[in-house]
């Protein structure tokens, strides 16, 4: 009978930990996984070289950045769920909108917290059809949240005849949007909470390990007895729960709701997600990626403004700029 | 908060672990399907923004009403023309009043002052106005650091202001997306001091001489009496006509429709609309119009709210009609509308804004800002009457260039 | 061995449509054996392990694990009775690293009720633990933290199996689970079978390579269109013999059950 090869090398000794780091480099994607974070040194050194003089690199200015890049960043952990789990939801701009006239309705009424919960329920019960739909009826997430988008925008425009609806409560701007810790904004604090939970929800909860599973190999996640479709639901719960949460962000720092907050931003966020490591088609997040996505995006937005680009331009380099970036990660991607 | 938002997580974590109960998630399905489904029943209103080539201002806080100072005057027996007021009722006063002295002039140009275009979106009329204000600026020799578009989205706003505020603009202008977010949103600015000037609309609050210079706008009322002139002068003042109006919330398309109705009756007794019909979408434009046609054999003419879309659709329905004996008019300069004019077609003339001067006047404004001149509250640039004679002035005076290309050609030939 | 039989399936028959891909088929496996299961493509080799791990539900036939009889109506039922399948494709997850595959669905939590609640991972013990499993199965990987993505394909199918008995699994199912290795890591892969029967684990085996058969395997059942047309000890067969009964030759079972 054959007893020879491999036992003479059980699995006894483990690497030392810089062995394993760089194990773990080489294997686990290499350079892809840094893409994105090389990108955003890459942009903010240019702009600090161009725009040294131009108060860019003012805290004031940097600050402003982070502030900007809040609601982005917050519908960017969201969508990576959405992404990681195999499905995308196209929806979340108009929950952002949603949630922020459910905010604006409430927060009036009923006080500070109750409008917070609702608004972010809201959004979840959006999130919740969406995956219901989703996985019960067997139609793919990107028609169904598709319907879903015009459905919520359609609301939001009924809701108060397409006027804002003014939100008067210290407690609410200052908790969201106008307050914050000294220099530092709310808007920046709460970006720094939601990416924290959602890297720890992707890396240390079972959720986010199933999610990546299901989206990964959706058969095999099966066969090991994970139950996808509530895991599906999940990530799209998730995900509008998030937008509605940028939604409450946005309703803070301009004291309103209003039916058109959030409408042009599914793409940017999808753009930040994409560049910060997260594969479009599944398996594959980054949470502090996507967070930085969004800070890249919001540089270049500040940037490019203070170059004195014509708004024409702007949008011509802008472009530019995301192609490379996300080129360059989905590159290494091939090649990994 | 913090609780709130882990309890989302949590909340999806633990739906997760627990897979005893598969079927537990079936029964909201259904509640949530059917508090969602009525909802695809109820009209799409249509959007501001899903009308093209419109000048982009969205509503004031407060929407002037023509008859608001004086109330009386509209039992009595003959009413005025509409005419265009400031958000609070403030009279109008013409733009060719804001004008620099040459010691004023002098004074600003030796101030090495900067500003900064913050604006709401980026369309033709924007353009023109951008260039009105970069001309002006130039002359007075204040450089443009900084121009932004909002793509209509209110927090983008908040955010070019901030980011403007980094380069320290002595003057801003702007037009206000959302009167009651730009309270806000514009605030950083106001601390500062920066010299605010609005186009159209002011934030919520906020009042002339403290927090802002002046507001400019276009004479939108003016507009509506300039197209009932083109029309009920083409007509001799006899007919029947169709009118079909913007079907939506929208300040500037809803003021100019009704002062186009309101001259109408007033002026033109003869003229009578026979057919009146609301347009949400601008690509039913062509059917609105060809069902006026059948029901209505004997109509004169034509009132389309804008050009982009509308006028083009009412030109193919009479064309398909092969009506060419109906007399259109509409709002705002667009190519296929002019060549149809300068070749003599249907169209009778094109009621247009001087767009180049709003920006013009508004650079003006926040130098009066700076010298601390006073500014008339509300200040407005005319509206253009404009005919086949007139419109390569009409192209240079609301658009800042020249006519296009084939509008040119047809002019020539 | 002695011991009773670590499960016994008696008369199994399942037909789909018009087609008969069972007929009265019966096996057993037992502690610390391996049993080949052999037969040519179509023979209705998948559709047996699919009646016994619980994704198809047999028309006929009784299954008996240790010794109790169950209608197996679920995977997930399957792996509560100890009966673990490796299908032919690999059902190892990608982007997740190497322990994280072997407790997939099992995770260690910590932090007490709420931890275990909200399935906050103890990825330390499930490493540990992992590094104690593989030991035991005697399975090498560069390290515990790489994404099982970046291993090779004997590496992958080797988390596979170890998965599959990490769990105290009695009974383990491997379909083909050598097909789509080179030499080498098919031996590894050989040499781990051997290593789950000397620990007593129940092993059935389906494949096509007869080396492989008489390499590891204690005996070997094959099938003929639907039905077991042999069953044999493997000590005392030659690569002729079991061929010869895979293509219908020859015979030793009447088809009857045992």
């Amino acid at each position: 009978m054959i007893r020879k090869s491999i036992s003479e090398k059980a699995s006894a000794g483990l690497p030392s930990p810089v062995e394993a780091l760089i194990d773990r480099y080489r294997h686990n994607g290499g350079l892809r996984q840094y893409v994105v974070y090389l990108a955003f040194v890459l942009i903010l050194a240019t702009f600090s070289v161009i725009l040294h003089d131009d108060g860019f690199l003012s805290s004031s200015n940097l600050l402003n950045i982070g502030r900007q890049a809040a609601p982005i960043a917050v519908m960017a952990v969201g969508m990576a769920f959405a992404l990681a789990a195999g499905e995308i939801d196209l929806s979340v701009g108009s929950v952002v909108a949603l949630s922020s006239l459910v905010a604006a309705e409430i927060v009036g009424n009923h006080g500070f917290l109750v409008g917070t919960l609702a608004a972010l329920g809201a959004s979840a019960l959006v999130g919740l059809v969406n995956g219901l739909i989703t996985v019960k009826v067997r139609i793919p997430s990107f028609l169904v949240t598709l319907g879903m988008l015009g459905i919520i925008s359609g609301i939001a425009r009924n809701w108060n005849d397409l006027q804002s609806l003014p939100i008067r409560n210290d407690r609410f701007s200052g908790m969201f949007g106008a307050g914050g810790l000294g220099p530092v904004s709310s808007l920046l604090i709460w970006t720094i909470v939601v990416g924290a939970l959602g890297h720890i929800a992707l890396h240390h909860l079972r959720w986010g390990r199933h999610v990546l599973s299901t989206g990964a190999d959706r058969d095999a996640a099966n066969a090991v007895g994970i139950n996808t479709a509530r895991v599906k639901i999940s990530a799209l719960v998730v995900s509008a729960a998030a937008a509605g949460f940028a939604g409450i962000l946005l309703a803070g720092r301009l004291s309103i709701g209003r039916h058109d907050l959030g409408e042009d931003y599914l793409l940017t966020v999808i753009a930040a997600v994409v560049i910060g490591g997260t594969n479009l088609f599944g398996g594959r997040a980054s949470i502090v990626g996507a967070v930085t996505g969004a800070l890249i995006m919001s540089m270049l937005n500040n940037g490019l403004i203070l170059m004195g680009l014509e708004v024409a331009d702007q949008l011509i380099a802008r472009g530019v700029i995301i192609i490379l970036a996300v080129a360059l990660s989905m590159r290494e991607a091939k090649e990994s | 908060m913090l609780g709130a938002l882990l309890a989302v997580f949590v909340l999806a974590a633990a739906a997760c672990g627990n897979d005893d109960d598969d079927n537990s998630s079936d029964t909201p399905a259904t509640a949530a399907s059917a508090t969602a489904a009525p909802a695809t029943a109820a009209p799409a209103t249509a959007a501001p923004t899903a009308a093209p080539e419109l000048p982009d201002e969205p509503a004031p806080a407060s929407e002037p009403e023509p008859t608001e100072p004086e109330p009386a005057e509209e039992e009595a027996p003959t009413r005025e023309a509409p005419v265009t007021q400031g958000p609070n009722g403030e009279p109008a006063s013409p733009s060719s009043e804001i004008a620099l002295t040459a010691s004023e002039l002098a004074q600003i140009q030796g101030g090495d002052y900067s500003a900064a275009l913050l604006w709401h979106s980026a369309a033709a009329f924007t353009d023109a106005v951008s260039q009105g204000a970069r001309d002006a600026f130039e002359e007075m020799g204040i450089e443009v650091v900084v121009e932004t578009e909002a793509g209509f989205d209110p927090a983008q706003q908040a955010n070019d202001v901030e980011t403007a505020m980094a380069l320290n603009p002595d003057i801003i202008l702007s037009l206000a997306i959302d009167p009651v977010s730009a309270a806000e949103g514009f605030r950083p600015a106001v601390d500062a001091g920066v010299q605010l000037v609005f186009l159209s609309t002011t934030p919520e609050g906020y009042s002339q001489g403290e927090e802002f210079v002046g507001v400019v706008t276009d004479d939108l009322a003016a507009m509506g009496v300039a197209a009932a002139n083109l029309l009920g002068n083409a007509l001799g003042g006899e007919g029947e006509i169709g009118y079909i109006f913007h079907d939506a919330q929208f300040y500037v398309t809803n003021q100019r429709d009704q002062a186009f109705k309101d001259w109408i009756e007033i002026n033109f007794p003869g003229i009578s609309i026979v057919a009146e019909q609301g347009l949400a979408d601008p690509a039913a434009a062509e059917d609105i119009a060809s069902a006026m046609l059948t029901r209505n054999p004997g109509l004169d003419g034509i009132y389309a709210p804008w050009a982009a879309g509308p006028a083009d659709g009412v030109l193919a329905a009479l064309r398909a009609a092969g009506a060419d004996d109906v007399a259109v008019v509409t709002m705002d300069l667009d190519t296929n509308v002019s060549l149809d004019l300068v070749e003599g077609g249907n169209m009778v003339g094109i009621a247009a804004d001087e767009a180049y001067e709003i920006g013009r006047t508004m650079a003006t404004e926040g130098a009066y800002g700076l010298l601390g001149k006073e500014t008339p509250p509300f200040v407005v640039v005319p509206a253009i009457e404009v005919t086949a004679d007139n419109i390569v002035e009409a192209y240079r005076l609301s658009l800042a260039a020249d006519p296009p290309q084939e509008v040119l050609d047809a002019l020539g030939g | 061995m002695s011991a009773a039989p670590a499960l016994v399936a008696s008369g199994i028959s399942k037909s789909f449509r018009a087609v008969q891909a069972l007929d009265d088929v019966s096996i057993e496996l037992h502690h610390g054996r391996v049993t080949a299961l052999l037969g040519d493509n179509g023979a209705g080799k998948s559709t047996l392990v699919k009646c016994i791990s619980g994704l198809y539900q047999p028309d006929a036939g009784r299954i008996f694990v240790q010794g109790v009889e169950h209608r197996i109506n679920s995977s997930r039922h399957a792996r509560e009775l100890g009966i673990e399948t490796v299908h032919q494709t690999l059902s190892v997850i990608d982007p997740l690293d190497v322990a994280e595959n072997l407790f997939l669905n099992r995770e260690h939590t910590r932090g007490g009720w709420l931890g275990a609640r909200i399935g906050l991972l103890d990825k330390g013990r499930m490493r540990r633990e992992c590094a104690a499993t593989l030991a035991r199965l005697q399975i090498r990987i560069p390290s515990l933290r790489r994404t099982v993505g970046s291993l090779s394909g004997g590496q992958r199918q080797a988390v596979a199996i170890g998965r599959a008995v990490a769990w105290g699994q009695q009974i383990v199912l491997l379909d083909e689970p050598a097909a789509a290795l080179g030499v080498e890591q098919t031996q590894r892969v050989l040499d781990l079978i051997v290593n789950l029967r000397d620990q007593g684990v129940a092993v059935l085996l389906i494949t096509h390579n007869m080396d492989r058969v008489l390499a590891v395997c204690d005996q070997a059942v094959v099938l003929y269109q639907g039905r077991k047309c042999a069953e044999v000890d493997v000590a005392g067969a030659t690569k002729d013999d079991l061929v010869s009964y895979i293509t219908g030759a020859r015979s030793t079972d009447s088809g009857a059950g045992i």
